[in-house]
């Protein structure tokens, strides 16, 4: 191999290595580049609430009392969803939520580590304790939907689920205090 | 220079002994939460399985193999003995005297705690102590590695160390780094607490430390598998490898992107805000770029392989490829499981996706795929390849090799794709047993099934697999010393010091690590989240 | 990648080969990571925080953590007053009293006062009056206090209960937790039937019912407070599970055994209080 030819290949080796990292790069960029996109006109984000709470002392703060959990209207129209998830069950079990409003749902744990998801929406956070999980939403769909807990907290996790009843506006008819339960059916 | 037969051969059967067994408990599992198998088992059964399937193959399979690839690559790589021989022998026994100390309050029921371990859920002290020994002995192994490269600089100054080695130390390297989050978590956090000194723990703080290392323990599992792409593939092909100095850079590459990312496992946690997660987020899209760069450096050099070969044509080079080499046809088999697993990477890392597939089935897809997968895959071609030269004795004949190969691709897309199906459903994981008189889930039933037929031809490949190997021990083929280590199609006289050494990007780690992980952890110790109770698994 | 080096084919001072490197690669590793941090610290921030009405500080302080809220959203907020059901909390101080617990100062108070009805040894002759031989001492440790303040309610253990020193209280649940476990009366179950079996060890997910051993059993990892129910009168497990299930009975934080009362038929209840009053774990 003459020296010329040596040169010649190994600066071809490298032009095409560069057009690949190039392409690459792009690909990247491209990727990167919808995030960001999403991000600035959309507001996708991921959970981004850091508030810390008590977990010992959870079921003594106003917020996460008992009976101050589930789904409230508050004066302006929120809808907050206010639930626990505890060694073994969400508190509490059916939650109503409205079809096409923003809902706020806040979590918190005051044992261990738990997660949840509600099947066939975005809603999707770790709840861990020590801090309220919030995610913001709106369920597009009406009908019941499998709010299970995701993450291992401990031998009885196959079991930790609860529901989510998302009502059409004419059936969400919280009470003169703000609160909505599940229908019975 | 054969000084490290029986240390490489230790360490790699501690690690398919643990790999054989994860198997045999991981195909029950499958079996005891689908429809076949409900209410087999008691979730106290099932949750000990999966800590010891996810301990066997995550910490032990990865790190005995680990270890023992790299004194071989040392020793036959820079053609020199291995220096140390008496403390890699020390760290061999250290290491697995931690599996024994980890695994028994497993099998007592005493530590099922999931080897991800987050607290407050906390184990016996001895499960946690166990894995700080085995951490040790990889720390011994790491240094080793450096020492050995270091000798072999003195020695030959000025020239470029063989890629196999420079790449086997940027992973020691990056190891070291990356227990740095789960050292300190176990020690300053997790132990006292399991051995009652605290009653409390910073669970946000726990979480953070191990995401640290979460991330990074991959491509420290993963980086053998390249070595063997970029080092011995091409030569298995009959070629050349493209790009030395493409191997250097993706090697450094991995060090610097693999550990400044590890939040990206905590997308969907309360404890951080949008900011860092979104910074986490960016630097990951860049480690999926050396991955990249591989696949086309890989095939170029496969292409070279072909076009020897008497290839023509765009893709006639492909046919012409000596498949019947289980190096290549793992190769193959490999890029296609990372095909799949590497798309599904790039899904987890944008948040908005992230959100439908967190926590779900998608998520155990996605790694036994890339994992199980593409990386285990090239661990038996390197084993395969290997174990002649340890034994002395050759394979009979590589049929059965190709066909457990085979196996293990069939069986792995058999199992995670219907897997990656449930995840996108909202079926969610850990989980003993599914109810399946539910409407949603009994929908799920039949792909269960489906992924526990590939469960099951897994367990036959893994098998296979360990007969392929021990077979060897008693064979009566001389083996026949033949060139392991690929060529370059132009093999680098001098490299600058930044391709040859780890200085420059030890730096730029530190500098990185600041960056993303010094104000998220920094939180914690400026205002500690309100501590959690530990809740003690005895 | 520094085309330069390409044509060095003579050996040549380092720092030449490698100055370039460290400066690019210096350059591209920090300018990677300080777009993203420009990025996600302040630009995604504080347009997002424009929609939503934020000043500029305050998205950035909430996208960092350092508020809560998300900057892409106003945080909701809340006004309710306090009203625990149980006032037990289990801070690291509580589970250090308990720990720190004399038991003979228990003993001496246990014959004075818990004698009666409980026995000495924690057996007791009635099943109107629990066993607390071998109870978890933080089970105890909170039925006490919950008489006290009123979150759990029985004609004679509210006042009994009132007119326990407080520092005893940790002393009286230690000395009974120390004590051995005795099967008087055994009823020996000759084969436990499948579905209460099923009911312990796996629960009901059909009806969100998790299994009891996940919270009861020793070691299981559950709730600090979940009692001991191995060899526990069957009568008092029933009539306990029958006050969840109506509400009567209302200590239980987040009303976890209300829930799963409400769901057992009394067939089960009847099975489950068998089931561990033969002495299974």
């Amino acid at each position: 191999m003459s020296d010329a030819r040596h040169e010649v290949d190994e600066r071809w080796i490298l032009r095409t290595e560069l057009l690949w990292a190039f392409g690459v790069g792009v690909f990247i960029a491209a990727a990167l580049g919808m995030i960001l996109f999403t991000a600035l006109t959309i507001s996708v984000n991921p959970p981004s609430n850091v508030e810390r709470i008590d977990p010992k002392a959870l079921h003594l703060s106003g917020e996460f009392a008992e009976h101050n959990l589930g789904t409230t209207v508050s004066g302006d129209g929120t809808v907050i969803v206010r639930a626990i998830a505890t060694q073994f069950m969400f508190v509490p079990q059916c939650i109503a939520v409205p079809a096409n409003r923003r809902v706020t749902l806040r979590f918190a744990s005051p044992d261990v580590i738990h997660g949840l998801l509600i099947t066939g929406t975005n809603v999707n956070t770790m709840v861990i304790p020590g801090f309220v999980a919030q995610v913001h939403t709106e369920f597009t769909r009406t009908g019941d939907l499998l709010m299970p807990c995701h993450e291992y907290c401990g031998q009885g996790h196959s079991e930790m689920w609860a529901t989510v009843q998302v009502l059409p506006e004419n059936r969400f008819k919280p009470g003169s205090d703000g609160r909505i339960s599940c229908a019975q059916r | 220079m054969r000084n490290v037969d029986r240390l490489c051969l230790a360490h790699f059967w501690v690690a398919f002994g643990a790999f054989l067994f994860a198997c045999l408990i991981g195909t029950w599992q499958m079996w005891v939460r689908s429809p076949l198998g409900a209410n087999i088992g008691t979730p106290g059964q099932y949750f000990m399985s999966v800590t010891a399937h996810g301990v066997s193959m995550a910490y032990v399979l990865t790190t005995f193999f680990i270890m023992g690839f790299g004194y071989f690559v040392a020793v036959t790589a820079l053609n020199r003995p291995l220096p140390g021989r008496l403390w890699a022998w020390a760290a061999f026994w250290i290491a697995l005297l931690g599996v024994v100390v980890t695994i028994i309050p497993i099998g007592l029921g005493k530590a099922s705690v999931l080897f991800t371990f987050y607290p407050p859920l906390t184990a016996s002290a001895w499960f946690y102590i166990g894995l700080v020994l085995v951490v040790a002995g990889s720390w011994i192994w790491c240094v080793l590695m450096l020492v050995a490269m270091s000798a072999w600089k003195r020695e030959h100054p000025g020239q470029p160390v063989p890629l196999a080695m420079f790449a086997t130390v940027a992973n020691a390297v990056m190891w070291l780094w990356t227990t740095i989050g789960v050292a300190v978590q176990l020690v300053f956090q997790v132990i006292p607490a399991a051995l009652g000194l605290v009653q409390t723990i910073d669970v946000g703080l726990a979480r953070t430390l191990f995401s640290w290392t979460l991330h990074a323990i991959v491509y420290f599992w993963l980086i053998p598998a390249y070595i063997a792409f970029y080092t011995m593939v091409p030569r298995a092909a009959g070629g050349r490898l493209y790009s030395d100095t493409m191997g250097r850079l993706t090697f450094i590459l991995f060090l610097i992107y693999s550990l400044p990312v590890g939040m990206h496992h905590l997308l969907m946690d309360p404890q951080h805000g949008n900011a860092m997660k979104f910074v986490q987020v960016l630097l990951t899209a860049f480690v999926a770029v050396p991955t990249l760069l591989t696949i086309f450096t890989i095939t170029a050099s496969l292409e070279i392989a072909g076009r020897l070969r008497g290839g023509r044509g765009l893709f006639g080079w492909i046919a012409a490829l000596p498949w019947e080499r289980p190096m290549v046809l793992a190769t193959g088999l490999g890029f296609v499981m990372l095909g799949f697993g590497g798309f599904g990477g790039i899904i987890n890392m944008g948040y908005g996706m992230n959100a439908m597939v967190h926590n779900t089935s998608w998520v155990t897809a996605h790694f036994h795929l890339i994992f199980g997968g593409s990386v285990v895959i090239m661990y038996f071609a390197i084993a395969y390849e290997i174990w002649p030269r340890l034994t002395g004795r050759d394979h009979m004949s590589l049929a059965p090799l190709r066909m457990q190969l085979w196996l293990w691709f069939v069986g792995m897309m058999v199992m995670t794709l219907p897997w990656h199906w449930l995840g996108l459903q909202g079926q969610w994981r850990r989980v003993a047993n599914f109810n399946y008189a539910d409407p949603i889930i009994a929908g799920w039933g039949p792909w269960v099934v489906v992924s526990l037929v590939g469960g099951f031809v897994l367990l036959i490949s893994a098998l296979l697999f360990v007969r392929n190997l021990a077979v060897l021990h008693r064979g009566t083929v001389v083996a026949v010393p033949r060139a392991l280590y690929a060529v370059a199609v132009h093999p680098p006289k001098r490299v600058p010091a930044a391709l040859n050494g780890f200085g420059l990007w030890n730096v730029l780690v530190l500098v990185l690590m600041v960056l993303a992980y010094g104000f998220p952890i920094a939180q914690f110790l400026i205002e500690p989240s309100p501590s959690a109770i530990v809740h003690r698994v005895r | 990648m520094t085309m330069s080096q390409s044509h060095e084919r003579t050996p040549s001072d380092p720092h030449v080969l490698d100055q370039p490197w460290r400066l690019w690669a210096t350059v591209a590793v920090m300018s990677t990571v300080l777009m993203g941090i420009l990025l996600g610290v302040v630009v995604i921030p504080v347009v997002q925080g424009r929609g939503a009405g934020l000043d500029a500080f305050t998205a950035i302080c909430r996208a960092l953590g350092l508020l809560p809220g998300s900057p892409a959203q106003p945080q909701p907020l809340d006004r309710t007053p306090p009203t625990p059901v149980s006032q037990v909390v289990w801070t690291p101080d509580v589970l250090q009293i308990l720990a720190r617990a004399d038991i003979a100062k228990g003993r001496a108070k246990v014959q004075e006062v818990c004698i009666a009805c409980h026995g000495e040894a924690g057996v007791s002759p009635s099943p109107d009056f629990p066993h607390l031989a071998g109870q978890s001492g933080a089970a105890i440790y909170k039925q006490l206090h919950d008489y006290r303040t009123g979150s759990r309610v029985h004609p004679q253990m509210t006042d009994v209960a009132k007119a326990l020193d407080e520092s005893t209280i940790p002393d009286v649940a230690a000395y009974y937790a120390g004590q051995p476990q005795r099967n008087l009366n055994p009823v020996t179950l000759a084969e436990s039937p499948r579905a209460i079996v099923n009911l312990i060890e796996l629960g009901d997910p059909s009806r969100n019912i998790p299994p009891c051993a996940a919270c009861h059993r020793a070691g299981a990892g559950g709730p600090i407070e979940a009692p001991v129910l191995a060899e526990q009168h069957a009568e008092y497990l029933i009539q306990q599970l029958k006050l969840y299930a109506s509400g009567q009975r209302r200590n239980d934080v987040y009303a976890r055994m209300r829930l799963i009362a409400s769901r057992l038929i009394e067939e089960e209840m009847k099975g489950l209080a068998a089931y561990y009053r033969a002495g299974f774990r």
